[in-house]
């Protein structure tokens, strides 16, 4: 055969042999590429009938178009020789890399994606494998997968009665005397004579994957009688650590004896396989460990593909972050994360000042708090060796939650603030580098007095003056409003008029649960306030406070936020009182005034209105400045919600969240080291002008 | 045979995915192992300490298979062949 010609390909060496026939590496010499060319044997069992059977069936599998599958180029029939012209794949079949040890788990579920990937191409245009086996998958020395000899078993199966199998792999499988070869791969219901469909592909995959992740079949036998008993009967000894258990399960459906209890589609497989791909092993255990208990934990983080231009939102909830990235028309949203697994997130952050483009987080959990960062929109984040924010020896206090993330005025683009709890606050002069302790704030006569709120002691709020850099305010719960006029070397407490329901004189000097404060920042002057009871404004920089509970149906809240333009324009989520703390009525509404408190409006167009018991937590609202503005907010049932129009209209962008505590909004400028502008949003216009509208833009970003 | 101290998985990420980290010298109680222990990986102080240097509520630290809370906490005794497991107590929700 070696120097011989078919078609157009002259065979230059033989590189294998199995049941089906002998493999040749070739040389197509009118399209100049190496070829794999299988020569199917002669064989007793195949008449002409089922050659021409065999060559129709090549003929169809050469219309697979995939990166996962082993194209057929050509296939023909020379003085009685049956060939099939293949592209030449290079590389190690899945059988030789498994072979008694197994596969790392990471290994098998990118084989198995790729594997899936290539049975749901086949499936579509209603090819059936029929012979998948880890002889017939080869991997690349880059580690890209194809499955060989798509559909070519179905001819020479049909004629083939004996368990011995439709074909052999050209590497393995050298005698008719061993049933250890494609038998092992044969399904309870073909094994029983009914026809092999899709799910008979997917059983097979079931057995490729097991081989693969433990270097073993699931199914064995001394006999062909014995193996396809165990087949039809046995269940398959269950595959632990380091295998983990989404990938076991998966095993296991595909093994379903009944094949209506297995995936029904090659696809579904394929989403088992990626939801748990990419993923993080944690607690694994290593070989010297396997004989104490272990936790295996097998986590998938999705990154948003974020580019200059996009619109985030950087969205914390009690067990981890995710980034929701979409372009300025905000309608259609991809979901990165889960970050920070099993952590609580109340702080998140985007600064994009002096040209950057970095998030802050962070992370709670039983390890500890840690602040954290990253400059690539959340692939790598900062985890550093020694926590950056710590309260100094003689405070006898130790960090329990960060609450507020703020950055510093946009002329000084290294200044970040941090409010903690126990309530403290936090500043850096280098970008977050080091920190140091705010010991005028510690160090008021109040702070002993301080008492936790239902959510702990925390200053919760930061609150910068844009017009005179030595004052800004925090808010403490409970403790009140306190305002510093001299960079924080000093405070006094601003709570006049302020109701503390909670204590037997009503109004003290200090003591109040103020949930958040708001200030506009073309107008510092004025703040509004949502009060553990009661909705406030002040005009006087925080001097006195004036009810301005007019028409709302209750003022208990907790997020509050301020319009970018408008500095009569606050909006809020009423609940209904501290002991339930739930969206009045089971009707979730946002209500705005526009009039500085005068009056409140409901905004509920597109808000769930019955059984919505819903809660909106201290900072799980936020604005950006966009034109008209957008709005944002989570729930404590893990819903977040949009609005476009400033809160005329509302879509939920998702559900099934975490509680959620935290959310942000941040627009990726895409110019180099200008300040960001916003955009205003033509109602009709796809894409947005971008004119200058709010002079501050990345004040914004903060709240 | 040094003391060993057994790192959960979710802290191997500061000590290269080291398991079981042995302790050369031979301390005489927990506080001065755990010194040892910050010495060779110093990510893992903060996880398992305040900056207070007491150990985190939800943080159990056993030798052998005693608990150190009922043992004099970071008093506690070690010996040479000391097995001290850092695990993370029952939390969460």
């Amino acid at each position: 055969m070696i120097g011989q010609v078919l078609g157009h390909c002259r065979v230059q060496a033989k590189i294998g042999e199995g049941g089906m026939g002998i493999v040749y590496r070739a040389f197509d010499e009118v399209l100049q590429r190496d070829v794999a060319v299988k020569v199917v044997k002669k064989d007793a069992r195949l008449g002409s009938s089922g050659s021409q059977n065999l060559l129709q069936e090549a003929r169809a599998s050469s219309s697979l178009s995939h990166p996962n599958i082993c194209t057929i180029h050509d296939v023909g029939e020379t003085e009685g020789e049956l060939y099939i012209v293949m592209e030449l794949v290079e590389g190690k079949s899945l059988h030789e890399m498994c072979r008694d040890i197994g596969l790392p788990p990471e290994t098998v579920i990118r084989c198995g994606v790729q594997i899936a990937g290539a049975l749901v191409r086949a499936h579509d245009r209603g090819i059936i494998h029929r012979d998948l086996k880890t002889s017939n998958i080869v991997v690349t020395s880059d580690g890209l997968v194809k499955v060989l000899d798509f559909g070519l078993a179905k001819q020479v199966g049909d004629r083939d009665a004996s368990f011995e199998g439709p074909t052999r792999s050209f590497e393995t499988m050298q005698t008719s005397s061993t049933f250890s070869g494609t038998l092992a791969y044969m399904c309870p219901e073909v094994l029983r004579g009914e026809a092999a469909d899709y799910r008979s592909d997917l059983w097979a995959l079931g057995i490729v994957l097991y081989e693969a992740a433990s270097g073993h079949r699931p199914f064995d036998g001394r006999t062909g009688f014995e193996l396809s008993s165990a087949i039809m009967r046995e269940m398959p000894k269950p595959l632990g650590p380091p295998v983990p258990p989404g990938l076991w399960a998966i095993i296991q459906r595909c093994l379903s004896k009944e094949p209506v209890q297995r995936y029904q589609r090659a696809g579904e497989v394929l989403a088992a396989l990626e939801a748990i791909q990419g993923a993080t092993v944690f607690a694994a255990a290593t070989s010297a460990e396997r004989s104490e208990p272990q936790t295996l934990v097998l986590h998938s983080v999705r990154h948003a593909r974020v580019r200059r231009g996009d619109y985030l939102l950087l969205v914390g909830t009690t067990k981890g972050a995710f980034i929701l990235r979409s372009n300025i028309n905000r309608s259609r949203w991809e979901v990165g994360g889960p970050y920070f697994h099993g952590h609580a997130v109340y702080a998140l952050a985007y600064d994009d000042r002096a040209g950057q483009h970095r998030l802050w987080a962070s992370t709670q959990s039983f390890w500890g708090t840690t602040l954290r960062s990253s400059e690539d929109f959340g692939r790598i984040w900062t985890n550093p060796q020694e926590a950056t924010i710590r309260f100094p020896a003689d405070t006898g206090l130790s960090l329990k939650n960060i609450w507020q993330i703020s950055l510093g005025r946009p002329d000084e683009p290294d200044v970040l603030y941090c409010g903690v709890e126990p309530a403290a606050l936090f500043e850096s002069h280098d970008a977050g580098e080091t920190w140091s302790f705010v010991r005028g704030l510690f160090d008021h006569p109040h702070r002993p007095r301080w008492v936790p709120g239902n959510g702990g002691l925390a200053l919760h709020t930061i609150v910068l003056d844009p017009a005179d850099k030595h004052c800004m305010y925090v808010a403490i719960s409970s403790g009140g409003v306190y305002r510093t006029n001299d960079g924080g070397r000093t405070w006094s407490a601003k709570n006049r008029g302020i109701r503390a329901m909670f204590m037997v004189g009503k109004y003290p000097e200090f003591g109040q649960c103020v949930h958040k404060i708001v200030m506009h920042p073309a107008r510092p002057e004025r703040l509004f306030l949502q009060n553990h009871w009661g909705l406030y404004r002040s005009d006087d920089s925080g001097e006195n406070w004036k009810d301005i509970a007019n028409g709302v149906p209750s003022d208990f809240g907790f997020a509050m936020v301020a319009h970018p333009r408008n500095p009569a324009c606050v909006y809020i989520v009423p609940v209904e009182s501290d002991q339930f703390r739930c969206s009045c009525d089971g009707r979730l509404r946002v209500y705005r005034t526009r009039n500085g408190g005068a009056s409140w409006e409901p905004l509920a167009r597109g808000l769930p209105q019955k059984q919505a018991y819903e809660t909106v937590l201290r900072d799980a609202m936020t604005m950006d400045s966009l034109d008209p503005a957008g709005i944002y907010f989570g729930t404590r049932s893990g819903q977040l919600f949009g609005s476009r129009d400033e809160g005329r209209t509302w879509n939920k962008i998702l559900e099934g969240l975490p509680a959620i505590v935290c959310v942000r909004s941040a627009f990726i400028e895409d110019g180099f080291g200008h300040s960001i502008a916003a955009p205003r949003i033509a109602p009709q216009a796809p894409s947005p002008s971008r004119k200058s509208r709010t002079p501050s833009h990345s004040r914004r970003k903060k709240r | 045979m040094p003391a060993t101290f057994h790192i959960p998985g979710p802290l191997r990420e500061f000590t290269g995915g080291r398991a079981s980290v042995p302790i050369a010298q031979s301390p005489p109680n927990l506080a001065e192992a755990l010194s040892a222990l910050w010495k060779l990986y110093p990510g893992l102080r903060d996880r398992i300490v305040t900056e207070q240097g007491q150990v985190r509520e939800h943080v159990n630290i056993f030798i052998g298979d005693e608990d150190v809370r009922y043992t004099g906490g970071l008093t506690s005794r070690v010996s040479a062949e000391s097995n001290i497991s850092i695990v993370p107590a029952i939390s969460g929700g």
